[in-house]
């Protein structure tokens, strides 16, 4: 039973919310390197949609348009939501590695991926009024995104859905934390480097006017 | 300190290299007035709020002082006004007169000092800061600041009316000081008091007091809302105690047709700053996100401040533009009846085009006049080719004539190819002549994805008359192709399972 390949995995995981991922861990399967590439097309569908959308549906930030809030938005997210999920579930009995989480992760995002794409290609056919279709595409990846991920999070770490929910939310609560470190963390950084660099102002004017 | 220059360097250079072009393009086609000789660069916003270069739309005629008029020096005038009889009308404010000058501006017809009261007796002004001629019944409104009084008279000097401080409940200020005044078609008297914040007094024709007009809003800063949380638990006596929030006054005001047009001076104010009033007092651009003056405050080092625009005065043209003086920056920025920005001129220097106290503004034909009232002096604005270009233009768009007006937005694309009023006009005509491919590459130009999403309906409306067969046939093909793909893989599996290893 369920001799399938890895890219057969994918489509499995992704089209059987429920018991997909059981199936997944139960058969040791999924693999990193197809979860890197889908954390690569997530990035690239974050780009799209904030640069390929159709000129109709409003006006592109060419003139301030910077890449590095969309790799935050997309990579940046994905590391803090597995780092933060796996510290938080090592802590409550998770059996998940992080290799699994961030493969069990990637896996359920491929929803809203596509939805990304397929509404990034609508919106050069559509018009104004019949925005309706990409809404209802967007819901539509969106859920089942979401219930991919609470189910992907419920069997990498064998949960009951109410310790998911709990893990969920802290791992949220986590990310915020991080958040919160790293501002700390930049404003210490620029406080040294206030330091450092008024210090060496001092010395180099000492040096020239002495 | 480094950074600025650089930028003003690179404008500079940037204008230098679009006027370079401009040059080699149309040189012989137009006779453009080189518009060298301003001491500023003209410039517009461009979609993003963001200063461009531009093209001027008016440029400095001449600057014409009391002395060149034969009146001797004015002393801080501080309102002037075309007439419909062709002459401009000056209030020397320091001098207690009157000037009235020609439609040239090249000598002075009379001088107004002293009146004729009704009783016999002569009256003199004292301080006057506004003045307002009626087209309808041809009376000289003056605001007699000083004497505490509208005096309203003919041309002949001979005083009809005079309205003193209303002795009225709903008048309770202990001043009443003129500054502007106006009458309406009915001969109803309008005028801005100085100190006065719940907007203008209004008058009867017979001079009776009605009410006040057209109050600004109280802008709802943070400060405001926590002061009216606070009150909320107060004691009567204490609520009493406290400062009140209240609105800045009006500043000055202009009538056009059976609308007032009010702007305020105040720079902290960003609500209300120029308002278009109806007969009942609304104000019609409250619900436009219309703002006025520069977007970026002016620093100035001297004072180490910041400076927000200050409307201090207001003109509507004949046609219907809108122009406000900016007593912060000495510009004149001009608007259309839709309160799009046309042109912005002027700036604050001591040379022929600048201001140093920008007073009052005024229209006349395709003129713009600035009143100083430190140099004392007032500036002749001329419009442009490419000012009348985009004022037809304008004017053609805004009555509904969008294919009339394509040629015109030619025109000034001609001269300004970064014109975005002129990008979205030609958006407009094309879409409504049926180009819709046009449309969707001036739309795009222009960054307007409303007018781009109404081309492209068109577009692909056409697109799929035109190829029908073509996408209906791959359609059907595609599906079909589909449909043998999956039996055809239905089957390899079915023959899979069948000849395949019977366990795992």
């Amino acid at each position: 039973m369920m001799d399938l390949k890895q890219s057969e995995w994918v489509k499995h995981a992704v089209t059987h919310p429920i018991e997909g991922f059981e199936d997944m861990r139960w058969k040791k399967s999924g693999s990193l390197k197809i979860a890197v590439v889908i954390v690569l097309l997530f990035f690239f569908a974050q780009v799209a949609h904030a640069s390929l959308y159709g000129f109709q549906f409003g006006q592109p930030h060419d003139k301030t348009f910077s890449i590095v809030p969309y790799f935050v938005k997309s990579v940046v997210l994905f590391a803090a939501w597995t780092i933060g999920n796996w510290a938080v579930c090592t802590l409550l009995d998770g059996e998940g590695t992080a290799r699994n989480i961030c493969i069990y992760s990637a896996y359920s995002l491929i929803p809203y991926i596509v939805q990304t794409y397929v509404n990034v290609f609508l919106s050069h056919i559509l018009v104004r009024d019949e925005e309706v279709f990409m809404q209802v595409i967007e819901i539509i990846g969106v859920g089942w995104s979401a219930v991919l991920l609470f189910s992907a999070i419920r069997s990498v770490h064998q949960y009951s859905a109410g310790k998911t929910c709990m893990a969920i939310v802290m791992t949220i609560a986590s990310m915020f934390v991080m958040l919160f470190l790293l501002v700390l963390f930049i404003s210490l950084v620029q406080q040294i480097w206030m330091f450092v660099s008024t210090v060496w102002t001092e010395i180099t004017y000492r040096f020239r006017v002495g | 300190m480094y950074k600025p220059e650089k930028e003003a360097d690179d404008t500079k250079k940037r204008i230098l290299a679009a006027m370079c072009s401009f040059a080699v393009v149309c040189g012989s086609v137009s006779a453009f007035p080189a518009n060298a000789g301003e001491p500023y660069e003209s410039y517009n916003y461009d979609s993003w709020g963001e200063a461009i270069p531009s093209q001027a739309g008016y440029i400095p005629d001449r600057a014409v002082s009391g002395q060149e008029l034969g009146a001797g020096g004015f002393d801080s005038p501080s309102d002037i006004f075309f007439a419909g009889d062709g002459l401009m009308y000056i209030v020397d404010t320091k001098n207690d007169r009157i000037v009235a000058v020609d439609e040239d501006m090249t000598h002075t017809v009379r001088i107004y000092d002293s009146f004729i009261m009704p009783g016999g007796t002569e009256t003199t002004l004292d301080k006057p800061k506004g003045i307002y001629i009626s087209p309808y019944n041809s009376l000289m409104y003056i605001a007699d600041s000083e004497n505490e009084r509208i005096l309203v008279s003919d041309k002949s000097a001979k005083v009809i009316m005079e309205i003193k401080a209303p002795d009225d409940d709903m008048y309770n200020a202990p001043t009443f000081k003129p500054q502007r005044v106006l009458a309406d078609k009915a001969g109803n008297i309008y005028a801005v008091l100085g100190n006065i914040t719940t907007g203008a007094a209004m008058f009867s024709p017979e001079g009776r007091f009605i009410g006040f007009y057209g109050a600004n809003r109280v802008q709802p800063t943070a400060e405001i809302i926590g002061n009216y949380l606070r009150e909320l638990f107060m004691s009567e006596n204490k609520r009493s105690r406290r400062s009140r929030s209240v609105p800045t006054g009006i500043t000055s005001f202009d009538i056009e047709g059976d609308f007032i047009f009010t702007c305020t001076s105040s720079s902290t104010q960003r609500t209300d700053t120029v308002k278009k009033l109806n007969a009942a007092g609304k104000n019609i651009f409250a619900d436009l996100s219309a703002t006025f003056g520069d977007n970026v405050p002016i620093y100035d080092p001297i004072q180490n401040t910041l400076f927000a625009p200050a409307i201090v005065d207001i003109d509507i043209s004949e046609d219907g533009c809108i122009n406000c003086l900016d007593l912060t920056s000495g510009r004149v920025f001009q608007y259309d009846e839709e309160c799009n920005l046309l042109f912005i001129t002027g700036t604050k220097a001591n040379q022929l085009g600048g201001v140093n106290t920008a007073a009052a503004v005024e229209s006349h034909g395709d003129k713009i006049y600035v009143l100083d009232s430190t140099k004392d002096t007032i500036t002749v604005f001329k419009e442009t080719v490419f000012g009348a270009a985009v004022h037809k233009a304008t004017k053609l768009y805004n009555d509904g004539y969008y294919e009339e007006a394509l040629e015109p937005w030619y025109e000034v694309l001609r001269h300004d190819g970064n014109y975005r009023r002129a990008n979205i006009g030609v958006a407009s005509a094309l879409l409504r002549k049926g180009d819709y491919k046009g449309a969707m590459k001036y739309a795009r130009i222009a960054d307007s994805p409303e007018i781009y999403n109404k081309a492209f309906e068109g577009y692909r409306a056409e697109f799929i008359k035109k190829h029908f067969t073509a996408i209906f046939l791959s359609f059907f093909g595609a599906v079909t192709a589909l449909l043998i793909l999956g039996r055809y893989r239905k089957k390899r599996r079915k023959h899979k399972k069948k000849g395949g290893t019977a366990f795992r």
